[in-house]
């Protein structure tokens, strides 16, 4: 008898473990219940999804000034965490719940939500044509129709350490050999040249966001991937892969085990002195290090073109299709593309609005705000090849990271993007 | 089993008692579990049908699509780079298994066998043995990313002040460690909880049986393979079988250690964390989620699991004796 039982409890957990494994696609609706409909005489909450839970009390000065505006329409931020809010979102968008209003993540995985029908279009939200096409872009189903309003840029540029350049008597590099030789001199001065790890793969494509283009010709060999008129495996491109290689010779020791921790702190503490990462690194650096002498530099071309900074649309808000209050939701989409939207978001955040032509009194993000209106690129492996299941931009990310460990081939890190690509973009399916 | 006590009991209970009332109360025993089956059935049973019925659906994106049969599984296993991955995966989560066997619960036994000796401070021991698994295994997992650290961990310190620089490494960075040092940490947590269960084994052999044997001139290794293995089976049995579940289930650490995309160069993928790649996409922004070959995987693996624990049962319980 006390043996059958036994033989049952095991089975019983057998059965209870790996089911925890399975239904993960049930529990997380949970936690995206909507509480948020108690309507207090004419007053309606609207509730606000993102995952940027470190900016609580910034939205919430945001929807404050909305709220003056529309006393009427009350906001709630509601955030979840960063790796975590795919799954919390589409949980509850699949059990017909979520938020009102949700931040989107940008280009394919935004456009996965549009296509299932969980977002309200937005074609004639008014103010929608303050934003160039190419930002839009980040918001829309694959059918072109409009479904989130776009929050901020996100550009990725080569930081530099001010104090260490003006200590060697350096200057901002011009052209690309002038780049490898500032590399030199840093680490002939035992300096770190770039902090950089190839430890989690997202870095690898970030960084080739940034070096790529001054190999593959930037903006015209984008047009030219648009078109079908090229691919990956085309000797621009698998330069670009091959310069990433030979990069490899000014990262910092262990490099292949060093994740974004590791290099933030070795630039922080002023031992490295470049650090090829994006815009919303530049809050966390002064926090980290109030004295460090933060700058910029544009990728100089090695292909005769002009230098560039790589830039996209990180986030924009849409509305949930099955919200009870779409039109409230709506006023509030149309302050966002208002001026006086863009100039709270960038004082209050230090980030670039994707509101074009705000200018910040944080000489930095003025900066970077002018340089992605005028020599921008687009972090082309993001804004067309996030797609498949593994991804294009993951197939990059996990190839480069076997480039670096000895195990693949610049080649062959070129052939495994082409490959995943050809699974679904139409310009190369003919 | 139920039936059986109220029974006992109706037939303890005064005369009085109506027939109609003792049969009301047979019945409505029955009633007691609803509350816990409702909740099994929705979370637990519900989820399981739904997988499988996830799996047999072409998906495009979040949105069901035509049903296609075993397309998905013919895909799992016939297409690139599913195919690659998977075996990638499946021999990771045997490897798991067999040095948990081998370094988690070989060495669970011989510190139970020294415990049970009594030795000075074996109490003691045993609380330390057990402490790592007081801590929630992602605590675990950044503890050790730390120690592991190439350029201050503990550990690369450590082997520096002994003059070994040669053996410091990327631990976690160098696909030839990172997958070995994530087991090896799971042992290093899975530990105490073997040693209690092998200890409580030794503790309930008869001591009478043991001194017969003594007397009988039993001794050494004879008495370890005649007498107090072959008296433990139930709890090796019950330690194997978890670990076998628990390597092929191997999640938490990985992800905690090395986040969802087995990096570094698919080194450390195991079955479940490839699940959670296909299903929900991952975690690196973009890539789109394959719901149906995630969830082929997950029918795949939940089959794979029942089956060969109870394969692995069967035989054991083969090996249990009977006091």
């Amino acid at each position: 008898m006390a043996k059958i039982t036994k033989a049952w409890m095991i089975g019983l957990l057998a059965f209870i473990l790996i089911l925890t494994g399975c239904s993960s696609d049930t529990d997380g609706s949970v936690e995206g219940e909507t509480e948020n409909n108690e309507e207090n005489g004419d007053t309606v909450t609207l509730e606000v999804g993102s995952w940027r839970t470190e900016d609580t009390a910034k939205y919430e000065k945001l929807f404050e000034a909305f709220n003056e505006k529309h006393p009427d329409i009350q906001l709630e931020f509601k955030p979840s965490k960063n790796t975590e809010y795919n799954t919390i979102l589409n949980t509850a968008l699949q059990s017909g719940e979520g938020p009102d209003i949700m931040q989107l993540r940008p280009y394919a995985a935004g456009a996965e939500l549009a296509d299932a029908g969980y977002l309200e279009p937005i074609e004639d939200l008014e103010g929608l044509d303050t934003f160039p096409d190419s930002s839009l872009m980040a918001a829309q189903g694959s059918d072109g129709t409009q479904y989130g309003v776009p929050l901020n840029m996100s550009t990725t540029q080569m930081f530099y350490n001010k104090k260490i350049f003006d200590e060697l008597g350096l200057e901002e590099p011009q052209t690309y050999e002038e780049f490898i030789e500032l590399n030199e001199t840093f680490k002939s001065e035992g300096y770190t040249p770039l902090a950089m790890g190839t430890k989690e793969g997202w870095l690898m494509s970030l960084m080739h966001g940034i070096v790529g283009p001054a190999h593959y010709g930037a903006n015209e060999f984008v047009e030219q991937i648009e078109n079908g008129e090229t691919d990956f495996v085309s000797d621009e491109y698998v330069a670009s892969i091959e310069a990433m290689e030979q990069l490899k010779d000014y990262f910092p020791d262990n490099s292949e085990g060093l994740g974004m921790e590791d290099i933030r702190t070795l630039f922080f503490t002023e031992q490295a002195a470049m650090f090829p990462l994006g815009s919303w690194e530049i809050e966390v650096l002064k926090e980290m290090n109030p004295d460090l002498e933060l700058d910029f530099f544009p990728m100089p071309s090695a292909v005769g073109k002009e230098p560039t900074i790589t830039t996209w649309v990180d986030g924009s808000y849409a509305i949930n299709a099955n919200s009870e209050h779409k039109e409230e939701a709506k006023k509030f989409l149309e302050w966002m593309t208002t001026e006086e939207f863009g100039q709270m978001f960038t004082e209050e955040f230090s980030m670039v609005s994707a509101v074009p032509g705000v200018e910040s009194d944080n000489q930095l993000v003025s900066d970077l705000a002018q340089a992605a209106d005028e020599i921008s690129t687009p972090y082309l492996i993001l804004v067309h090849f996030a797609k498949g299941n593994p991804s294009s931009k993951a197939e990059l990310e996990t190839e480069l990271q076997g480039m670096y460990l000895g195990e693949q081939t610049p080649e062959g890190v070129a052939e495994a993007v082409q490959k995943s690509a050809e699974g679904y973009y139409e310009p190369f399916q003919n | 089993m139920n039936t059986a006590e109220t029974q006992v009991k109706a037939v303890n209970k005064p005369a009085a008692k109506t027939k109609t009332k003792r049969k009301w109360k047979r019945w409505a025993i029955h009633l007691f579990p609803i509350p816990a089956l409702i909740i099994y059935g929705l979370f637990i049973v519900y989820p399981i049908l739904a997988a499988f019925t996830y799996s047999l659906f072409d998906w495009n994106g979040l949105v069901r699509g035509a049903f296609v049969g075993l397309e998905n599984f013919k895909a799992l296993f016939s297409l690139q780079p599913y195919k690659d991955l998977f075996w990638n995966a499946f021999q990771h989560n045997i490897l798991y298994f067999v040095v948990q066997m081998i370094v988690q619960n070989g060495l669970a036994f011989v510190l139970a066998f020294i415990i049970y000796k009594k030795i000075k401070g074996a109490e003691f021991f045993k609380i330390a043995f057990f402490m790592p698994r007081l801590l929630s295994i992602i605590v675990v997992g950044f503890l050790w990313k730390l120690i592991l650290n190439p350029n201050f961990g503990a550990l690369n310190v450590i082997l520096g002040k002994f003059g070994l620089e040669n053996l410091q490494k990327a631990w976690l960075g160098d696909p030839d460690t990172a997958l070995m040092a994530i087991i090896l940490v799971n042992s290093w947590f899975g530990l105490g909880f073997a040693v209690l269960i092998f200890l409580a084994g030794i503790q309930s052999i008869p001591h009478e049986l043991i001194e017969a044997a003594t007397l009988d001139g039993a001794k050494g290794w004879k008495m370890m393979s005649k007498i107090i293995i072959p008296l433990m089976m139930p709890a090796i049995t019950i330690i194997t079988v978890l670990t076998f579940i628990q390597s092929f289930e191997a999640f938490e650490l990985v992800y905690a250690m090395q986040g969802s995309q087995g990096e570094p160069y698919h080194s450390t993928d195991t079955l479940a964390i490839y699940f959670y790649r296909l299903a929900f996409g991952g975690t690196s922004g973009g890539g789109s989620s394959a719901i149906g070959l995630g969830s082929a995987l997950a029918v795949v693996l939940f089959l794979f699991i029942s089956v060969f624990t109870a394969i692995l049962l069967y035989f054991m319980r083969k090996k249990e004796v009977e006091m």
